[in-house]
């Protein structure tokens, strides 16, 4: 919104955004496109686009005048995709959630825009429709960190009614920021997937023509259509390079770069296969082949779990709160092995008196390492004896994120003594038995 | 000199506007910034070790209109593959578009928005930085940023008021080390390099008037001070336009001196254009099919076309009716088919052949045209051109070769051209990029210029200021317009040396250096500063200095190391006078201290203290 001055000389002059303006200030003169006004910037300054394309900002003064040429609207609209049929091409079910893949620059204002249907992707990657049969599923349109275990839950289920429908593989298009979050979601809530559940998001938009969207959603649509991968995982850029893509399990990956397009790495463990702009795959390490075991949707999560991070000099009457709120699990991402503070100067600072009280209320209380990479344990220093005696479980080699979709998942779905004992076992490769020399 | 130029001027001037001549001009200046545009990374020469590389692929994406640029889409029709080598301190995330831009250098729109001024532009109250694509590669993101700083301006050259439309800041591009098939190296050290470009109107109005305010906009960059120093660091680009004709962009100029004969082949050429466009309607000419005469040529002679079918390729040839003497006809110092065969080259292939050039030089006996013009109908009156090359790239190329001839029947073509400096003309690059490639950089703010404090330089009274201490006009007329000026400025503000000294010793020396290819630039400005400071402070010699710069030092320590290499210190005062008693039983007294101590002492000093 433009300030009350300028909308006034706007109305008066009969003028819209989009309109084609001339205007004087100052002896000179400026015809262009009136563009809307952005959140950024000052209100009181009216923004054109000249005829050579640039924007520029000029400041309301008394004495300006504006008048209008045209009302030549220049609106942003796509061309219509064309989808090919190609029936003889696997079948791949594209499910489109939102996220940066699937932004565009808004033209006009300037400002990123959500693109209202995942087509349009086609338009820009037209040989996509070279690689499956595709059926694209709009879904939702929101950002990732506007995701909730509502949304989970309805990407589960869209995913399980595309693999009763027929499909072979599944696309899921999602902002990156917790995408590692929704790909650990899906691997518990729906297992022994009769196909590839690809997941795959843009660092960089595709309206930029370096987006790296484009190899993302090649890549992706290849380990869909053609591997024999029947796991949950996420397929990004393996390097800062456009030529690979990592397909890495859904609960071993994690994005540890705010910027880069080879952010999600995989984490105690190896990428599942590596895939090119050809379509050939590379596969890596062990993994889980389709087969005739049934697949399993679970249809609902425990929302109220606390992911806390310890850090010196914390107050541990945090998770008091939680308790009196009512949640129902805590996950813990402490220092090193899986360390909270025991005995610190100041007493009242020693976690183990608060994670006592939250097991006595029933809590699932478990313990994971902010270092990310190795696995904790309960019993190299006297410190972690004191904290392992309270009842708290020790997760492994599980990332703290994971841990905290496991223990939603188990309690939504399992009693609470069933929950605690799943917790530090192995369901869909979140744990690993051995921690190998090159993860 | 400058009244034979304004001679010229008037006798061409009748010629030119009879011809509806248009020209401008875009100067294209790096600015000496500390670091770049949108990030921190050095912005001066030392650009570390490399580190690495990344491979990319660029995509057109659709403009504001949902088109894709006709220029874009040509440029990303080569399909090839980018690789970035990385440098430890020339290239870093934000380069690479790995991470989004910084805030805005403001020593590079302080620099910018100065030259704006002295320009005597008007600079917008909000200014926005924008996203021009780009596909070639030369910027990782597929875009460059560049933002309006200036409007409304003007230069005066020979009394006539010259209009700046528009005064841009922007970065500048990686440089190509190596380009292959399918695949073009960047060094992306001078990425993101701030530009000020300065855009002329169209109203020069013949090519001398347009290398006269190259020079003069040249002239006003060095005398700012924010010029980046050295070969490759100004470019000018040219906008010329006759009536019937099209405007073209013509880039790569080497020297601002030759630059009126380039502009002046450009506009014979596009007379040339005319001219076809006119004996093309007039015969009746049109394009016909393709054929593929590959099958005639199998056991040609000509090494180009065997060579060709050995890798698997075709020989497509074009029918084109009443074209006789077309592809041939002279558009000066270039035949029409070089440019028909440009645009073919986009393909990926070596270029056309065509029957207006002596085919037996390619080795094709008189049998085997007599064929193809059989197989292909062709009467007297009619051409043809092929290609060699496998199927597709052949396919795409006759499609490109087709779309530059059916653009001839009616216009001239908007096109980006590069200068040949060697024959003086231009040659095809691209089309000339439309106006839909062009959105805003959501990644940075908008920048409100009124907070700004720019101070304003009065350019003709820093001329006229300069010319006075130097107290010579030759030396300042050519100190002016040499690349040297920035420097001169540099060391005057900086040491103590008297400005017409300097100026003087600047000038010889550089021409001295010169016939050996070096020159006074190549040294580092940190490293002359301290040299000429310690001649001001009367530490060496006038001769000592010379000698020292003979040796091109790079650094401070190079510089102490000469002279205490080579004894350069200089001898004064009390030391000079002891060194006279020793020499005081010499008859030639001057001349015997002058033979063994050139380079230490003074001479001035010396006759003082033996009077």
């Amino acid at each position: 919104m433009y300030s009350n001055d300028i909308e006034d000389l706007l109305k008066k002059n009969k003028i819209e955004i989009g309109d084609k303006i001339r205007i004087e200030k100052n002896n000179d003169e400026f015809i262009g496109t009136l563009l809307p006004r952005p959140d950024i910037g000052d209100k009181n300054t009216i923004l054109i686009k000249l005829e050579n394309g640039y924007n520029i900002g000029i400041a309301y003064a008394k004495d300006i005048k504006i008048e209008k040429i045209s009302n030549i609207h220049s609106t942003f609209s796509f061309p219509k995709a064309e989808i090919k049929e190609s029936k003889d091409l696997p079948k791949v079910t594209l499910i489109g959630t939102g996220g940066t893949i699937q932004s565009r620059i808004d033209y006009l204002t300037g400002g990123v825009y959500m693109l209202t249907k995942p087509e349009e992707l086609l338009y820009e990657i037209p040989e996509i429709s070279n690689i499956a049969n595709l059926n694209i599923i709009d879904l939702m349109n929101i950002a990732s960190e506007d995701m909730t275990y509502k949304e989970w839950l309805k990407i589960a289920k869209a995913v399980k009614e595309a693999f009763d429908s027929g499909a072979r593989g599944i696309v899921i298009t999602h902002g990156t920021d917790t995408m590692h979050f929704t790909s650990a979601a899906l691997s518990f809530l729906i297992q022994n997937p009769k196909g590839p559940v690809v997941i795959t998001g843009a660092q960089r938009s595709g309206d930029r023509p370096s987006s790296d969207a484009f190899l993302n959603l090649i890549g992706s649509l290849y380990i869909a259509a053609n591997s024999d991968i029947g796991e949950v995982g996420i397929c990004m850029h393996a390097t800062s390079s456009d030529e690979k893509c990592n397909f890495i399990r859904g609960t071993k990956v994690r994005k540890m770069h705010t910027s880069r397009r080879d952010a999600f790495k995989p984490i105690n463990n190896r990428p599942i296969a590596l895939v090119d702009s050809k379509g050939n795959i590379e596969y890596k390490s062990r993994y889980r082949k389709i087969d005739n075991s049934e697949m399993k949707l679970f249809e609902k999560f425990e929302p109220n779990i606390a992911l806390i991070y310890f850090h010196p000099n914390m107050d541990p009457s945090i998770i008091d709160y939680y308790v009196e709120k009512g949640y129902k699990g805590i996950v813990i991402a402490g220092s090193g092995l899986g360390h909270v503070a025991v005995s610190p100067s100041n007493n009242s600072y020693s976690w183990i008196p608060h994670i006592k009280n939250a097991i006595n209320n029933g809590l699932i209380v478990c313990v994971t390492s902010q270092c990310l990479y190795g696995r904790v344990h309960s019993k190299v220093y006297r410190n972690l004896r004191l904290i392992s005696e309270t009842g708290v479980t020790y997760c492994e080699d599980m990332l703290p994120e994971v841990a905290y979709v496991k223990l939603g998942f188990l309690l939504g779905n399992y009693n609470t003594e069933n929950a605690k004992a799943l917790l530090n076992k192995n369901i869909v490769g979140e744990i690993t038995d051995r921690s190998e020399f090159d993860w | 000199m400058r009244s034979q130029i304004e001679a010229s001027l008037i006798g061409d001037y009748m010629e030119y506007k009879e011809l509806g001549f248009k020209c401008g001009l875009e100067i294209h200046q790096r600015l000496a910034t500390a670091e770049k545009l949108f990030c921190s990374c050095n912005a001066i020469q030392d650009k570390g070790d490399e580190i690495g590389n990344v491979s990319r692929f660029l995509k057109p994406v659709a403009g504001e209109l949902g088109k894709l640029d006709f220029a874009t889409r040509f440029e990303a029709e080569k399909k090839n593959k980018f690789i970035y080598n990385i440098y430890r301190n020339s290239t870093c995330l934000v380069d690479i578009d790995e991470e989004p831009p910084h805030e805005i250098n403001t020593e590079a729109l302080r620099f910018a928005l100065k030259v704006a001024k002295a320009l005597h532009a008007k600079i917008p109250d909000e200014i926005w930085v924008m996203r021009k694509e780009v596909v070639d590669g030369s910027d990782p993101t597929g875009f460059q940023r560049t933002m309006l700083i200036g409007y409304n301006g003007y230069i005066i050259i020979n009394g006539k008021k010259v209009t700046i439309d528009g005064i841009y800041l922007e970065e500048e591009a990686s440089g190509i080390v190596e380009k292959g098939d399918g695949y073009i190296i960047y060094d992306p050290s001078r990425l993101g390099i701030p530009l000020v470009e300065i855009d002329t109107a169209p109203v020069l109005l013949n090519p001398q008037e347009a290398k006269e305010a190259a020079l003069k906009i040249g002239l006003i960059l060095r005398l700012l001070g924010v010029a980046q120093r050295g070969i490759g660091s100004i470019r000018q680009d040219v906008n010329v336009s006759i009536s019937n004709g099209a405007r073209v962009e013509i880039k790569g100029f080497q020297e601002v001196a030759k630059m009126d004969k380039i502009i002046e082949n450009e506009v014979s050429r596009q007379l040339a254009l005319i001219s076809i466009m006119k004996l093309l309607k007039e015969r009746n000419a049109r394009i016909d099919k393709v054929f593929d005469i590959t099958d005639l040529l199998i056991n040609t002679n000509s090494k180009i076309i065997k060579k060709g079918i050995e890798n698997k390729g075709v020989v497509l040839a074009l029918k084109l009716i009443n074209f006789k003497g077309i592809l041939g006809f002279d558009i000066g110092k270039i035949r029409f088919g070089t440019d028909v065969s440009a645009y073919a080259k986009i393909a990926g292939v070596n270029g056309i052949i065509h029957s207006d050039e002596d085919l037996s030089s390619y080795g094709f006996s008189n049998e085997e045209i007599n064929k193809i013009r059989e197989k292909m109908h062709l009467n007297e009156n009619d051409s043809f051109l092929l290609v060699v090359a496998p199927k597709e790239k052949a396919e795409r190329a006759i499609e490109l070769a087709k779309y530059r001839i059916e653009l001839a029947f009616n216009e001239v073509p908007k096109e980006t051209r590069a200068a040949d400096n060697e024959l003086f003309i231009t040659r095809f690059m691209r089309p000339l990029p439309g106006g839909s490639r062009m959105y805003p950089e959501t990644d940075v703010a908008p920048i409100s210029a009124k907070d700004i404090d720019i101070e304003y330089i009065d350019i003709d009274e820093l001329i006229a200021k300069i010319k006075s201490e130097i107290m010579n006009d030759q030396i300042a007329e050519q100190l002016l317009w040499s690349r040297l000026l920035p420097l001169y400025l540099e060391l005057r503000n900086s040491t103590k040396i008297k400005p017409n000294e300097l100026a003087i010793l600047l000038t010889n020396k550089e021409n001295e250096l010169n016939r050996d290819k070096k020159s006074i630039e190549d040294m580092p400005m940190d490293t002359l500063i301290y040299l000429f400071d310690l001649y001001s402070k009367e530490e060496i010699t006038r001769r000592a200095l010379e000698y020292i710069i003979d040796k091109m030092p790079m650094s401070k320590e190079d510089v102490d190391n000469i002279i205490k290499n080579f004894k350069l210190h200089r001898i004064k005062g009390d030391e000079l006078k002891e060194l006279i008693e020793k020499y005081k039983a010499s008859k030639n007294i001057i001349e015997d201290i002058m033979k063994d101590y050139r380079l230490n002492i003074d001479p001035n000093e010396l006759r003082q203290l033996i009077k």
